[in-house]
């Protein structure tokens, strides 16, 4: 990426890129990929970098992860060898680089399809009652207890994760979410029509008939 | 005279009064104005009424996907396209209640009567007492996003149960300028942030007919259902809830591929939804993973997967294929899956204790 399209990049991302140069930057990201990808690992680099008051601040998942962000190096002590002096990236403290470089390397982890080793057989989650705000401790994969016993991440986002090949595949899983999106409310409609809209790799003819709807009743 | 100055004089004293009074009135107008729910309304107001026609970014997993969106109300009929235009070129093109998926990589053109009347970009529900007491609600300081001032609010869940939502809104217009999807802890999930939105008076009909050229595709309408709800599926239920959620629709469908209607329990929390398909075990008289109804050539699924922002969790409940669907945390699928049971009773309501 050139010096040039970064700077675009990360005006367009502060909101101050003059909307012709925008346009030009929209071109480019719709023809090339590359920039997109890097556009996307910028976008969550800026986000963190930005002041978000959750990131993770794991020195050693960072290191583990460094690579990730467009082979900027980072340093033992998580600070960045800024080779380019993009518009975010100058104010910077080290943490808040090693919280741009987990964001970043957690939206890595995030499309794989997961077992979860341990994880309760029906019936012996012991979930929690309705009124109780904790996690159900069944619930919860012993991946993610593993992870969590050394590094603060979400469990949303289980770092570790085995595939299976008796895990839900993708053709289903697409078939499952079309038939959910008519149910889904605002925004996470919009999310579940956008991930449907997204060329999910499958060989051609594996989306099958649109789920048969009946009528449905409304629960009192 | 002597009226007219006291008049005056009462005049004088009372601007003064009145500008206090404005302003000891307008502080709660004032704060009312920044009130995010009525940013919420407002912005659900311009994404249902207001002709648009953007291109945005969407951003999620690492991948980005560049869109366009095009809004058109007229007469009381809404029209929307959202077209990939980096991607699969897929487009949805919306006529009032009825969707049209264009999937050119699949060959095929699925026609379905859609109820949902909600835009494309998705609007939030009104925030009542319910979903405050799992969500709050909050101001951030304002923004600039496409060179314009934006308004930003937090829709901050308050456990682990539910995801959350940023949205910047444009403060001449409403409109979500970007919006992100984060989890309990504030991590991003998913972004979309607009390039180009333009908001004109009229929209052509030429802005919302596919680009995908049909000639030679599959075409599956989905017309009227007449279909029995699913027998034997009825007593399935999920026996404990995270917080807040709560039975809001049951019926069947035929999930596509499957031979036999599947029972579809929806459960939300009044912003969150998650969707429970249960599916028949294999006929007993037949042998081997083909005779599956719910999906002839799979086993039965179990585990945890990725979809899109969301999440989806299999396992296998006295013998039924139970997957749970929806843009919430691993662990509300994972959750609501396993405490699926089966049951004689097919009146019994899921528990709500509070």
């Amino acid at each position: 990426m050139s010096e040039q399209i970064r700077e675009q990049v990360s005006a367009f991302l502060d909101g101050e890129l003059p909307s012709s140069e925008t346009e030009l930057l929209l071109k480019r990201l719709t023809r090339d990929g590359e920039l997109r990808e890097s556009f996307g690992r910028f976008a969550l680099i800026g986000e963190a970098l930005r002041g978000s008051k959750h990131a993770l601040l794991t020195k050693g998942f960072a290191s583990r992860v460094n690579l990730a962000i467009d082979g900027e190096p980072v340093t033992a002590a998580g600070t960045l060898v800024a080779t380019h002096a993009a518009r975010w990236w100058r104010p910077l403290s080290g943490v808040a680089l090693v919280a741009g470089v987990a964001a970043v390397a957690i939206v890595a982890m995030q499309q794989r399809s997961m077992t979860v080793p341990g994880a309760p057989a029906p019936g012996a989650a012991g979930p929690a009652t309705v009124a109780s705000t904790t996690v159900p401790a069944g619930a919860v994969s012993a991946d993610a207890k593993l992870v969590s016993n050394h590094e603060a991440i979400s469990y949303t986002v289980p770092a570790t994760s085995i595939e299976t090949p008796a895990g839900p595949p993708t053709g289903r899983l697409t078939n499952y979410m079309f038939a959910h999106s008519k149910y889904s409310y605002g925004l996470g409609q919009r999310g579940v029509l956008a991930d449907l809209l997204i060329d999910d790799d499958e060989p051609a003819g594996a989306v099958r008939e649109p789920a048969k709807q009946v009528p449905v009743r409304v629960a009192p | 005279m002597i009226r007219s100055l006291r008049h005056r004089a009462r005049a004088g004293w009372l601007v003064p009064c009145a500008m206090v009074g404005a302003i000891l009135t307008g502080a709660p107008a004032l704060a009312a104005a920044d009130d995010p729910r009525i940013w919420l309304e407002k912005m659900n107001q311009a994404l249902a009424t207001r002709n648009y026609d953007g291109t945005f970014f969407h951003v999620s997993g690492g991948r980005v996907e560049t869109m366009r969106i095009v809004h058109r109300v007229r007469a009381g009929r809404v029209m929307e396209r959202l077209q990939s235009l980096d991607g699969s070129g897929r487009e949805f093109v919306r006529n009032n209640d009825e969707l049209t998926c264009y999937l050119p990589d699949q060959h095929t053109v699925l026609v379905e009567p859609r109820q949902d009347r909600g835009p494309f970009l998705g609007s939030l529900p009104q925030f009542g007492a319910d979903t405050n007491e799992y969500y709050r609600l909050e101001a951030l300081p304002d923004a600039r996003v496409l060179g314009r001032t934006a308004h930003v609010i937090a829709v901050n869940p308050k456990d682990q149960f539910r995801f959350g939502y940023r949205l910047w809104l444009d403060e001449k217009t409403a409109m979500p300028l970007k919006t992100q999807l984060c989890d309990s802890r504030g991590e991003i999930l998913e972004q979309i942030l607009f390039a180009r939105l333009d908001m004109p008076e009229n929209i052509a009909d030429s802005e919302l007919a596919p680009a995908v050229k049909t000639d030679g595709m599959r075409w599956v309408r989905q017309g009227p259902a007449h279909e029995e709800p699913a027998t034997g599926l009825s007593g399935f239920r999920a026996s404990e809830l995270p917080p807040g959620f709560k039975l809001t629709v049951e019926g069947a469908q035929t999930i596509g591929g499957a031979t036999a209607p599947a029972s579809h329990l929806v459960y939300s929390d009044g912003l969150a939804t998650v969707s429970v398909f249960v599916e028949a075990p294999p006929a007993p008289d037949a042998a081997g993973a083909d005779a599956h109804p719910a999906a002839p050539t799979e086993a039965p699924m179990q585990g945890l997967a990725r979809v899109g922002s969301g999440y989806a969790f299999s396992t296998v409940v006295q013998g039924h294929q139970v997957t749970a669907v929806g843009e919430v945390p691993a662990l509300t699928v994972e959750f609501i899956a396993h405490s699926v049971k089966g049951g004689a009773d097919p009146g019994r309501a899921d528990p709500a204790r509070h």
